[in-house]
C-alpha cells in the first residue's frame, strides 16, 4: 500500500485541523490498521468535499478512494501546488446584518438570489424564469425549488439558444409581463448581444414609448472561479457599458445581490445582473427574508478615506477592502473603498465630481486583467489581485 | 514462498513479461480479412446509402482495436488524474464515443479536414497527436499541444481545428474550412461536428444554408449521445432525426457505436462531397459513459440501468473485439495483448517528466 506516512507529510497534503495529523501519526505507526486509515481518509475526504464544494462548484466531491490514493503518495510538488491553488485571491467580508428590513436568514449568494426570485414570482402573477436547466434548480442552484412552487408553466428549460432566449424574454416583455432569463454562464452571452444592444436596448426609444421591454432582466453567472479558463470566467460587463437603453448590475454580496435584483426586476428597463460565481458558496450573510430595494445607480461607500479612492465591484470589492487595510498599516495611507455596484448608468457623482480632475495628485490608475484571452492555467497572474492593486496604489501615492 | 516474491517483486518493478502465449500466438493461421454485415443508414434525400457489407482487414482491424483501447484508457486516466487535481479546469470526457473518433479518421485521410466541439480528446489522438501531448495539455505543461494554455477544451493539430468551448461556434469555421478545401481545389473535405444539444443553434443553420448554397465539401455530423449536458433530446429539440435536420441537405443516420458502420458512412459521405455534389450531413448514434464533464456524476438525468445496458451489449471496443475473434482476424490472447501493452506503457507513470 506505501510507505507509512510521517504526521508531518500528512498535515501538508491535507492542511487539516490539529486534530487530524496526529491521528494521522498513530494509524501510521501501526500499518496492520487498514481500515483505520480507509475511515480516516474518508472522514476527512468528506471535510474536504465540503471545502472543495465551496471552491469548485456543486457536483465535485473529492471521493474517499480517490484522496486515499493521495495519502498514500509521499507529499510531492505537483500535490503542495494544488493545495495552494485553492486558495482563493479574496477574502469574503460580510456586511454587518441590517436591521431595518425584519428577520434574517443566513443565505449564501445562490440562496439569496433564490430567495429574490421566490419574492418575485409570489408577489407578480406575470413573472416567468427561463433558461437552460433553470428547471431542476439550475447549475448554480439559484432556482431551486421555484419549478414545484410556481409550476413549470413558470419556471421552464429553453433549448441550448441564447440568441433564442434574449429575444424571447424580449418578446414576453413587451405583452407586459415579467421576464427573468437566464444565461448560463455570462461567457454565453455573446450570440445573444445582437438581441441586447439592438432590440432590447432600443425598444423603447424607437417606438417612441409605445412599447418597451423594461419588465425583463437577464441573470448570469460572472466573472472568474479559480478554473473556468477561457469559457467559464469572463466578465463582459464593459461591452455592456457603453450601450443606452439597458442597465448593468453587479453585487458584491448575498445581501446586496438580493436587493439589486429586485430592483433590476421592478426597473423599467431592460437590465442585466451579473452575478460573480466565485461568490455563489464563498460569501455568506445575514439577508433578510422578505423583499426589500438597493437602489440602481447608486455606488456605495463602504469605507471612508482621505488619500486615495478606490472603486470597485462585485468580487474585486473584497480585493480592495484588503488593500485598503494594507495601505493603512503598511503606507499609513488613508483609502475611501466605493462598490460601483450598477455599472451602467453609473453613479458619477458618487465616485467624482465634476472638477474633480483639477484637484487630482496623481493620474488614474486601472488595475485588471492582461489584454489576453481569460487565461487556463496562468489564472493566478491574470488576475487584479491585492499585490497588483497595493503597487498600483504604491507607485500612485509616490506620484 | 520464493514464488510468490518473485511475482510480487515483479509486480512492484512494473515489469511487462513477455506472456508465454505470444508464441502460441506466431504459430496460429489468422485470416487476412473478413467480411462483415453492418446496419443500414436511414437516409434523407438519398437514394442509396453506403453498403450494408464491408470488408476489414485483419491489420485495420488490430490498429482500430488498439486506438481505441488507447482513447478509452487516456480517458479513464484523464478521470483518474481530475480526482486527484492533478487535471484542473473542464474535462470532457469521450468514453463510450471511441468508434466515432476512430471510424470517423478510418474513413478519410489524413489531409482532410476536422473540427469538434469540446469532446475533444479523442479526435486530437486521431487526428495525429500523441497521448504524452495530450495528457501536457489537460495538466496545462508547457510540452502540451497548445503549449498549456488551452486545456481541455482546446486542442489543435495539423488539420484539426479543435477543441471549442461555445457550442455550436465550431459549425460556420467548419463551412469557411470547406469553402477554403472547394478554393484550394485539392479533393480535400471537411467534417464539422457537434453534438445534438448544439443541434439547436441558430449559427447551425446559417452553416447548412452557406453550404448547400455554394456546395462546399463539408460534411456536418451531429454525434448525438441523447444527452446536452443534463437535458435528453426528447426535451431539448422539437424533432429528434438529427441527420433530417439539414433540411436541404442529404442525411444519414449511422450506428455510431459499430466502428465499421461508422467508417463505411465516412467514406459514402466524403466520397458525395469529393464528387462535388456539395454537403451532407451524418448522424452518429452513440454513447457517453461519463458525464457531460467531470464535475457531473451523470446518473440523475440518467439511469445507471441505462448506462451498463449501452456498456454490455454496444460497447465498441467490445463490439469489434467479438468481430475479430469470431471471424478469426485476431484471438482473445493477441487483444489481450494490446489490452496490456496499453493500459501499461511509460506514457501514463512518468508524468513529472512531460513539461
Amino acid at each position: 500500500m506505501g510507505p507509512p506516512l510521517r504526521p508531518n507529510q500528512c498535515r501538508s497534503r491535507l492542511g487539516a485541523p490539529p486534530s487530524l495529523p496526529a491521528v494521522c501519526g498513530r494509524v501510521a505507526r501501526n500499518p496492520g490498521l487498514q481500515v483505520g486509515m480507509a475511515a480516516f481518509a474518508a472522514t476527512a475526504g468528506r471535510l474536504l468535499g465540503l471545502r472543495a464544494a465551496g471552491t469548485e462548484g456543486r457536483l465535485l466531491r473529492l471521493r474517499g478512494a480517490g484522496l486515499q490514493w493521495a495519502l498514500l503518495q509521499p507529499a510531492s510538488a505537483t500535490g503542495d501546488a494544488a493545495q495552494r491553488r485553492q486558495v482563493a485571491h479574496f477574502t469574503f467580508q460580510p456586511d454587518p446584518e441590517p436591521q431595518e428590513y425584519g428577520q434574517t436568514q443566513k443565505m449564501n449568494l445562490f440562496q439569496a438570489i433564490t430567495s429574490a426570485l421566490d419574492n418575485s414570482l409570489a408577489k407578480d402573477p406575470t413573472a416567468v424564469i427561463f433558461g437552460e436547466d433553470v428547471a431542476f434548480g439550475g447549475v448554480f442552484r439559484c432556482t431551486v425549488g421555484l419549478r414545484d412552487k410556481y409550476g413549470k408553466d413558470r419556471v421552464f428549460n429553453t433549448p441550448l439558444c441564447e440568441q433564442g432566449i434574449v429575444g424571447f424574454g424580449i418578446g414576453i416583455a413587451v405583452t407586459g409581463a415579467t421576464a427573468i432569463a437566464e444565461i448560463q454562464f455570462a461567457d454565453y452571452i455573446f450570440p445573444a448581444f445582437d438581441q441586447i444592444v439592438n432590440e432590447a436596448a432600443k425598444y423603447r426609444y424607437r417606438s417612441g414609448d409605445l412599447f418597451n421591454c423594461g419588465s425583463l432582466t437577464i441573470r448570469a453567472p460572472w466573472g472568474c472561479v479559480g478554473h473556468g479558463a477561457l469559457y467559464h470566467s469572463q466578465s463582459p460587463e464593459a461591452f455592456f457599458a457603453h450601450c443606452p437603453g439597458i442597465k448593468v448590475v453587479v453585487p458584491r454580496s448575498p445581501f446586496q445581490a438580493k436587493g439589486l435584483l429586485l430592483s433590476c426586476i421592478e426597473d423599467k428597463n431592460p437590465c442585466i445582473f451579473f452575478e460573480p460565481k466565485i461568490l455563489y458558496r464563498a460569501a455568506v450573510e445575514q439577508v433578510p427574508v422578505e423583499p426589500y430595494h438597493i437602489p440602481l445607480s447608486q455606488a456605495e461607500v463602504i469605507q471612508e478615506g482621505s488619500d486615495v479612492t478606490l472603486v470597485a465591484w462585485g468580487t474585486q470589492v473584497h480585493v480592495m477592502r484588503e488593500v485598503a487595510s494594507m495601505a493603512q498599516e503598511k503606507l499609513g495611507v488613508s483609502c475611501e473603498v466605493i462598490d460601483l455596484k450598477t455599472i451602467l448608468p453609473w453613479d458619477m457623482d458618487t465616485v467624482c465630481k465634476e472638477e474633480c480632475f483639477l484637484n487630482l495628485e496623481a493620474p488614474i490608475s486601472r488595475v485588471c486583467g492582461y489584454d489576453t484571452p481569460f487565461p487556463h492555467i496562468f489564472e493566478p497572474f491574470y488576475i487584479p489581485d491585492k499585490w497588483k492593486c497595493y503597487d498600483a496604489l504604491r507607485k500612485m501615492i509616490n506620484y | 514462498m520464493r514464488k510468490m516474491l518473485a511475482a510480487v517483486s515483479r509486480v512492484l518493478s512494473g515489469v511487462a513479461q513477455k506472456p508465454a502465449s505470444r508464441v502460441l500466438v506466431a504459430s496460429r493461421n489468422f485470416a487476412n480479412d473478413a467480411t462483415f454485415e453492418i446496419k443500414k443508414c436511414d437516409l434523407h434525400r438519398l437514394e442509396e446509402g453506403p453498403p450494408v457489407t464491408t470488408v476489414l482487414t485483419r491489420e485495420d482491424g488490430l490498429k482500430y482495436y488498439r486506438m481505441m483501447q488507447t482513447v478509452r484508457r487516456m480517458e479513464l486516466k484523464a478521470d483518474q488524474l481530475y480526482k486527484q487535481k492533478i487535471i484542473r479546469g473542464f474535462c470532457h470526457l469521450c468514453d463510450g464515443q471511441e468508434a466515432c473518433c476512430v471510424g470517423l479518421e478510418a474513413g478519410i485521410n489524413p489531409t482532410d479536414h476536422l473540427i469538434t466541439a469540446y469532446r475533444a480528446h479523442g479526435f486530437t489522438f486521431t487526428r495525429g497527436l500523441s497521448v504524452r501531448e495530450i495528457l501536457a495539455e489537460l495538466t496545462g505543461r508547457r510540452g502540451g499541444c497548445a503549449k498549456g494554455k488551452g486545456g481541455s477544451m482546446h486542442m489543435y493539430a495539423k488539420n484539426f481545428y479543435g477543441g471549442n468551448g461555445i457550442v455550436g461556434a465550431q459549425v460556420p469555421l467548419g463551412a469557411g474550412i470547406a469553402l477554403a478545401c472547394k478554393y484550394n481545389g485539392k479533393d480535400e473535405v471537411c467534417l464539422t461536428l457537434y453534438g445534438d444539444g448544439a443541434a439547436n443553434q441558430g449559427q447551425i443553420f446559417e452553416a447548412y444554408n452557406m453550404a448547400a448554397l455554394w456546395k462546399l465539401p463539408c460534411i456536418f455530423i451531429c454525434e448525438n449521445n441523447r444527452y446536452g449536458m443534463g437535458t435528453s433530446v426528447e426535451r431539448a429539440a422539437a424533432s429528434t432525426d438529427y441527420y433530417k435536420r439539414g433540411d436541404f441537405i442529404p442525411g444519414l443516420r449511422v450506428d455510431g457505436m459499430d466502428i465499421l458502420c461508422v467508417r463505411e458512412a465516412t467514406r459514402f459521405a466524403a466520397a458525395y462531397c469529393r464528387s462535388g455534389k456539395g454537403p451532407i450531413l451524418m448522424e452518429l448514434q452513440t454513447y457517453r459513459y461519463h458525464g457531460h464533464s467531470m464535475s457531473d456524476p451523470g446518473v440523475s438525468y440518467r439511469t445507471r440501468e441505462e448506462i451498463q445496458e449501452v456498456r454490455s451489449k454496444s460497447d465498441p471496443i467490445m463490439l469489434l473485439k467479438d468481430r475479430m475473434v469470431n471471424s478469426n482476424l485476431a484471438s482473445v490472447e493477441e487483444l489481450k495483448e494490446i489490452d496490456v501493452e496499453v493500459r501499461g506503457a511509460n506514457q501514463w507513470i512518468k508524468f513529472k517528466s512531460i513539461s
